[in-house]
């Protein structure tokens, strides 16, 4: 398996494609740093002194939220808590909250870029088997003492691998300009996390790769869509339309559906976005966590067991 | 000797339609097979049936004793292929090329990929990048893919397509080398005949998927009645009786005629006394190219 991962990846790296994706994502870390940079030297940042009763005022209408709309709903009785339960902790602790541009900002913006890392891990998995057929190179490569199934295999690690190294040159290019651009804080500021009813602290580096990895599964459920459209239709163009198609409008359209129709929650795109879990509300009342990842898991399954039988199956006439 | 490939009642059904009927031969070892046929006889899909791109509907497909369809991994192992073009991976060298394959196939040297490589006469544009190759080179590399794991059965579909006549000559001599040093057997399919002719040991003619013939070169050839041109000053007369009793053809200077060789003595003979001015007789040898059109438009 490790030779045929390394005889893929030699194909997806002598292509100076791949090589122009990479270009583009660390472009739009430096991007985005200079922006930052920009709106840091023209409003230098002040603290505010009055920043305590400020948030005082916010947790007194929280709290009145609370009673008004919490009442019969359970999701954003969740809600409220957790933003009461932290600000009240941040009271206690005194730590005011963060005024300056820093590395965790630059970090923290940088997720937008997952996006774009989606549309390049999609574009590859699309390509992956729907290549070696209009290439015609399919043809020897099934020809080995290897069965298709292995070689599918390797194909689907190699997005996979594709994917972890994008989002790994994006988390620490981004923690590397960040560094260059506003230095290290002084003081590390810990993430309130709110788990199991109360606030734990956090270390922000930590946290930021909880959350790149919450970001990411979107991606990872429409690059193994995509994979397996490609090894189903054999057409890149196919899965790679598709797939972007239901990376744009999945979301809104499920959010639509979502506020008519209960079974909304059934659809993937009502599943992909995790962190609503941790900070947000999810699109149908009711929906778990545990919920979601099941959803996820049936849904990941079932892509993998059409791409793996059609694939192995069907006459290669091409 | 022993059969390197048999192919015992192969049947191809795709969408209701029998691409392929009851295909049965087989292939010893250390001969070249000829495959010929028509266009859309059934060639390709038979050659995509033995190296597992597609599944058998019915029958079997064995290789040195290990069936296709049931020990897949153990039957490729013998073959070394190119189906239809040598396409490849145009933005890897041709030596990343030959790598990926080498990487699929247990224990294959470095040593070994360059003398493949020598083999073939690539070494000195292998580190070139494939889409600056020619498609002489293409075929060459990809004869050396098939040669990597030093495989029982070669399997070439039209090996000498876009080659000028040197490269086909070198691809010949190649194949002469490898099955009489190595023992290996050679499908060749090809619609060149000439080229079979030259190359191959038997042919087995197919068209609409069934087998009409299998025939060493000799026999194909030999089968053939011979014709002789008769280059002769005018005709006259002659011209009717040639005509009715010899079934002869005219033709500008002459007319040419079936005949076998004990008979062209007693034509001449007949001609002189009939007072016809002869210049010359040659025998025009039948081409394979004629025998299978006789073969396959029967």
């Amino acid at each position: 398996m490790g030779k045929l991962i390394i005889n893929e990846c030699a194909k997806l790296f002598r292509r100076t494609g791949t090589w122009v994706m990479f270009a583009i994502v660390i472009i739009m870390i430096l991007g985005i740093g200079a922006f930052l940079k920009y709106g840091e030297v023209n409003n230098p940042p002040q603290v505010n002194p009055a920043w305590e009763q400020e948030l005082a005022m916010q947790l007194e209408a929280d709290r009145a939220a609370l009673e008004e709309t919490g009442q019969n709903n359970a999701t954003l009785r969740m809600f409220y808590e957790r933003e009461i339960a932290v600000k009240e902790y941040q009271l206690e602790k005194d730590l005011a909250p963060e005024t300056g541009v820093t590395l965790w900002s630059l970090m923290s913006e940088a997720q937008a870029v997952i996006g774009i890392i989606g549309v390049f891990t999609i574009i590859i998995a699309a390509g992956m088997v729907a290549s070696e057929f209009s290439w015609g190179t399919v043809k020897l490569l099934l020809i080995r003492p290897i069965k298709r199934s292995k070689i599918l295999l390797s194909k689907y690690l190699t997005v996979l691998l594709f994917g972890g190294l994008m989002l790994t040159v994006l988390y620490t290019v981004s923690a590397l300009v960040g560094l260059v651009l506003f230095g290290m804080p002084e003081q590390a500021r810990p993430y309130l996390a709110f788990a199991d009813g109360e606030v734990v602290e956090r270390s922000m580096f930590i946290q930021l790769i909880y959350n790149y990895l919450l970001s990411s599964i979107d991606v990872l459920m429409l690059a193994t869509m995509a994979f397996m459209i490609s090894a189903v239709f054999r057409n890149s163009s196919l899965a790679i339309g598709l797939s972007l198609f239901l990376m744009f409008m999945g979301g809104t359209g499920t959010m639509l559906l979502a506020s008519k129709f209960d079974w909304a929650k059934y659809v993937l795109f009502a599943n992909t976005n995790l962190t609503v879990y941790f900070d947000g509300v999810p699109p149908v009342e009711g929906m778990t966590l545990a919920f979601s990842i099941i959803m996820l898991l049936i849904y990941f399954v079932v892509f993998h067991l059409l791409a793996f039988f059609v694939f192995a199956k069907r006459d290669v006439a091409a | 000797m022993s059969a390197v490939l048999t192919l015992d009642h192969v049947k191809k059904v795709i969408g209701g339609k029998t691409i392929i009927n009851g295909l049965s031969f087989s292939v010893r070892e250390g001969e070249v097979f000829g495959f010929l046929g028509p266009n859309g006889a059934g060639k390709t899909t038979t050659i995509r049936m033995i190296v597992g791109l597609m599944d058998i509907s019915e029958g079997d497909i064995v290789i040195c004793g290990k069936s296709i369809k049931n020990d897949f991994t153990g039957a490729i192992k013998e073959i070394g292929a190119i189906v239809e073009n040598p396409e490849m991976y145009k933005f890897l060298t041709g030596y990343q090329n030959l790598l990926q394959y080498a990487r699929m196939h247990d224990g294959i040297t470095k040593e070994k990929i360059r003398e493949v490589i020598e083999l073939v006469g690539l070494t000195d544009r292998i580190h070139d990048k494939v889409k600056k190759y020619s498609l002489g080179m293409r075929q060459r590399l990809g004869l050396a893919q098939c040669l990597l794991h030093d495989p029982k059965l070669l399997i070439l579909d039209e090996p000498t397509n876009g080659l000028d006549p040197a490269g086909i000559r070198e691809i010949r001599d190649h194949l002469r080398m490898l099955t009489r040093e190595r023992g290996m057997s050679v499908i060749v399919s090809s619609h060149l005949l000439s080229e079979m002719e030259l190359m191959c040991d038997r042919i087995a003619i197919i068209q609409n998927g069934e087998l009409i013939d299998v025939q060493t070169i000799n026999e194909f050839t030999e089968q053939a009645t011979a014709a002789f041109a008769f280059e002769t000053g005018s005709l006259g007369d002659a011209a009717t009786w040639l005509k009715s009793d010899w079934n002869a053809l005219m033709m500008e200077e002459g007319f040419s005629v079936e005949i076998t060789r004990e008979q062209v003595p007693v034509l001449i003979k007949k001609l002189t006394a009939e007072g016809i001015d002869l210049y010359g007789v040659k025998a025009v040898a039948k081409t394979l190219e004629d025998r299978f059109l006789e073969v396959t438009t029967k």
